[in-house]
């Protein structure tokens, strides 16, 4: 058996227990997330679906012999697919990252006589399927809302199937050899150089998209030139998602010929991306490897300077034993830089949200519209705080690992590290998302009781979605794991986004119920809007306090039992 | 068979390893010794090639590690203090994975594993996955794995750590008999002096990153103003580290 052959036989057996696995976890656990998974793709898929059918509608009322709709669908596809190019090199960086350098398995294979550029494959491919297979769940009901709307024939399903694999082998390249340069140049590089090239990097990503957002928004009276202006950016037949997109668009046209061109295109890329990184991995990951190797050493000269590593002194007003708990938790989120690389992608991600609210409101005169844009508004603010307790909460309690028994031996109560674990979250994350909710409001000029609403709702999913991360954190722990975004990837990071994206749209619901009724005038006198008012607020309060003492409550439970 | 001229790591200002230079012939039981953070792990890494040198160069077999790291690997086997092993295999299915690593034929590694699992009294759990063993079961998967594909130069970093005495005594013993009977080369860091100074053919001891000691046990203890025992003159070679933690502390 070759080495590649021997590793790819070690990580099927690893699934195949892994999957066998399953069978001993909570059936509650397994059902929750089976349902919410299967609600989850239907949900797109029937939103996907309603959408493209309006979009259908929309274009054969135009006047004009050609269906606009039918063009941009196929636009909006196109930039979908691009999407997911984008957000598969992004991925691919961070998930290289770790499998290629800083997984436990790495020194031990490289222990093993096996070449650089045979091991860079095998990583590879783990890699390629690691960040890939949420791509391909999300995507399935993207292409089959595509297909039923529009009628496609069976030969446009097998086409995307067939597409998928060698696209995403190109992503994956990219992002793969992005890492590889990264690790090769960053530990040479000076500190205020690196700051530098990062400022920079920043300013330019945010000019990219400013001026992107500029030229396709909603409200602009000339939408259809604008939109298909702006999208003429991805038709380039240069990009590889175009290759995708007019391989898999022919293929519901029975354009046999175009289909064979672009899959040609597409799989001698496929070929190529990979090949030129395993060439390259020969030369570049070791060089870079054992640079990381002796990184620790390098740091250590940063260590004590700067604002956060003085933390301690900062936070000394915290009673024991939060104090050295938090200035714990805090030092090891700031020393580790994938983890707050990607929280600085949040900032950017809530700055593109703030910058594209500016002048909505005034072009939606209908207070219904208003209205249901304030709900709105509390929904994204509210997924962009789950994705945040998501990702950076919810491993909190996994994170301390083998070191549980540090913590776990001290003087201190397992409920005071939970709370610990469950203020710091509340802390930390209020700020940026009251104020996104302060600042949001303002721009789409809220009024009073809309205003209201997005501040309360916020400050109170705050504790909620809090609770849920760290209650299912402890609930569900991952202790064998160092990686944060494997351990969210488990299953109970993914029955807590469920169950967190559940919650809020129990809150949202209810709010937009209550608000939209109000409109449409169902209350027949204000009286009675506002006891509905106020027993919604009392329902959204009680459930809040049920999605912190549950799961707070049932993972203490469990960590009582946990042997360490 | 290990053989490092001018070994050098250097981490920004941190000189880690400097300037190394020995000899370790074939069938040679060596120890090698030093204080926390004298370089042994960074010299461990240098020559299982895990880690480039800043300069000097490691051969294995008289193969230069850098040069040609996939042949002079075939010839390595290796122990870490703390094994990694993939939790979610079995011992059976993880030694058929080493053995592919290595290219081992399925005859043979199965003639080979059998052997093995006995030897290191695993059958009774091999079939059972890794994640339900205890930290000596681990340990001892661990050698079973790096003596699969037999190799020449076995480097084993504190391999006592969760082994109990029965074990120690035991992995002690085989990897004495190997280097008398099949001529292994034995490259192992330890703490323990004690099993250094019953077993060592040849101690190297560093501090600060230098080689301060070389030699055979009675050459090293006759380094000292005052022979003794081997801790007793351990602790007198590397004495400055503890003078100047000890000033630190002050």
């Amino acid at each position: 058996m070759s080495e590649v052959l021997a590793i790819l036989y070690a990580k099927k057996n690893i699934l195949k227990h892994q999957i066998l696995s399953v069978k001993d976890e909570s059936k509650l656990k397994i059902s929750v997330i089976t349902i919410s998974a299967i609600a989850i793709w239907l949900g797109i898929f029937f939103g996907l679906y309603e959408g493209f059918e309006w979009l259908l509608k929309f274009g054969s009322r135009s006047g004009i012999e050609v269906n606009i709709g039918e063009l941009l669908m196929a636009r909006m596809f196109t930039l979908l697919v691009s999407a997911v190019f984008l957000f598969l090199i992004f991925s691919n960086v961070l998930v290289a990252f770790f499998t290629l350098y800083k997984a436990e398995e790495v020194q031990y294979l490289l222990h093993a006589p096996i070449s650089f550029d045979k091991f860079f494959l095998v990583r590879f491919l783990e890699c390629v399927v690691f960040s890939s297979w949420s791509v391909a769940f999300l995507g399935v009901p993207l292409i089959l809302a595509y297909g039923f709307s529009i009628k496609a024939p069976v030969i446009f399903y097998i086409t995307a199937l067939v597409f998928f694999l060698p696209f995403i082998l190109i992503p994956a390249s990219i992002g793969n050899l992005i890492t590889m340069f990264l690790v090769l140049i960053f530990p040479r590089l000076k500190l205020r150089t690196m700051v530098i090239i990062g400022i920079i990097g920043v300013v330019f990503l945010f000019w990219y998209v400013s001026s992107m957002l500029r030229g396709t928004r909603i409200s602009e009276d000339t939408i259809l030139p604008v939109f298909v202006s702006a999208t003429s950016r991805v038709q380039s037949p240069l990009f590889p998602p175009y290759w995708f997109s007019e391989g898999v668009l022919n293929s519901a046209k029975l354009n046999l010929s175009e289909v064979t061109f672009w899959f040609l295109v597409l799989i001698a890329n496929a070929i190529f991306f990979p090949y030129i990184c395993t060439v390259l991995a020969n030369y570049i990951f070791y060089p870079g490897f054992s640079e990381l190797q002796g990184g620790g050493r390098r740091r250590s000269k940063f260590l004590g300077k700067g604002l956060l590593e003085n933390i301690d002194t900062l936070l000394k007003w915290l009673p024991h034993p939060y104090q050295p708990l938090v200035v714990k938790d805090i030092k090891l989120f700031w020393r580790d830089a994938t983890q707050w690389s990607q929280f600085i992608i949040f900032f950017g991600i809530m700055a593109i949200y703030i910058a594209n609210l500016r002048n909505t409101t005034k072009y939606f005169e209908e207070e219904m519209w208003r209205s249901f844009i304030a709900c709105m508004n509390i929904a994204s603010l509210s997924l962009i705080l789950a994705t945040l307790t998501s990702r950076f909460i919810f491993p909190l309690i996994s994170l301390e690992g083998h070191r549980f028994w540090i913590i776990g031996l001290a003087p201190i109560t397992l409920r005071q590290i939970l709370w610990q674990k469950f203020w710091l979250s509340v802390m930390t994350s209020a700020p940026f998302t009251v104020g996104l909710a302060v600042l949001s409001g303002y721009m789409l000029q809220l009024a009073p009781l809309y205003y209201f609403l997005t501040v309360f709702s916020v400050i109170l999913m705050n504790f909620g979605l809090s609770g849920l991360a760290v209650g299912l954190g402890a609930l569900y722990p991952s202790f064998e794991e160092d990686n944060p975004a494997r351990i969210v990837s488990g299953l109970g990071g993914t029955l807590n986004l469920l169950l967190s994206i559940f919650y809020i749209a129990l809150v949202v619901a209810s709010q937009t119920l209550i608000l939209q009724w109000r409109v449409l005038q169902h209350f027949t006198s204000p009286q009675i809007f506002r006891w509905a008012l106020g027993g919604v607020i009392v329902f959204v309060s009680l459930l809040t306090f049920l999605a912190v003492f549950v799961p707070m409550t049932l993972g203490y439970k469990n960590l009582q039992s946990v042997e360490y | 068979m290990i053989r490092t001229e001018g070994l050098t790591k250097i981490f920004g200002e941190k000189v880690a390893v400097k300037n190394l230079t020995m000899e370790i012939p074939r069938g040679t039981f060596f120890c090698f010794l030093g204080p926390n953070g004298a370089g042994k792990t960074t010299t461990i890494k240098m020559l299982t090639g895990l880690m480039r040198p800043t300069k000097g160069r490691a051969f294995i077999g008289g193969i230069d590690i850098q040069e040609n790291p996939v042949e002079a690997k075939k010839l390595i086997g290796f122990v870490p203090d703390h094994p990694f092993l993939y939790d979610k295999l079995t011992g059976r299915e993880f030694l058929k994975f080493v053995a592919g690593l290595y290219r081992i034929s399925e005859p043979e590694y199965k003639e080979r594993m059998e052997e093995l699992i006995h030897l290191f009294e695993l059958t009774q759990v091999i079939d059972e996955l890794i994640e339900d063993y205890s930290h000596g079961m681990r340990q001892k998967l661990s050698f079973t794995a790096c003596f699969l594909h037999k190799p020449e130069v076995v480097i084993v970093d504190e391999p006592w750590v969760g082994l109990d005495p029965k074990n120690i005594r035991f992995v002690k013993n085989y990897l004495k008999e190997k280097t008398r009977s099949e001529e292994l080369t034995v490259f192992m860091s330890t703490h323990t002096l004690g099993i250094a100074e019953e077993i060592a053919d040849i101690i190297g001891i560093i501090h600060n990153g230098s080689l301060c000691a070389f030699g055979s046990v009675e050459q090293i203890k006759a380094l000292s103003d005052k022979p003794g025992n081997l801790e007793d003159v351990f602790l007198e070679l590397t004495k400055d580290t503890d003078e100047v933690s000890m000033r630190d502390e002050k």
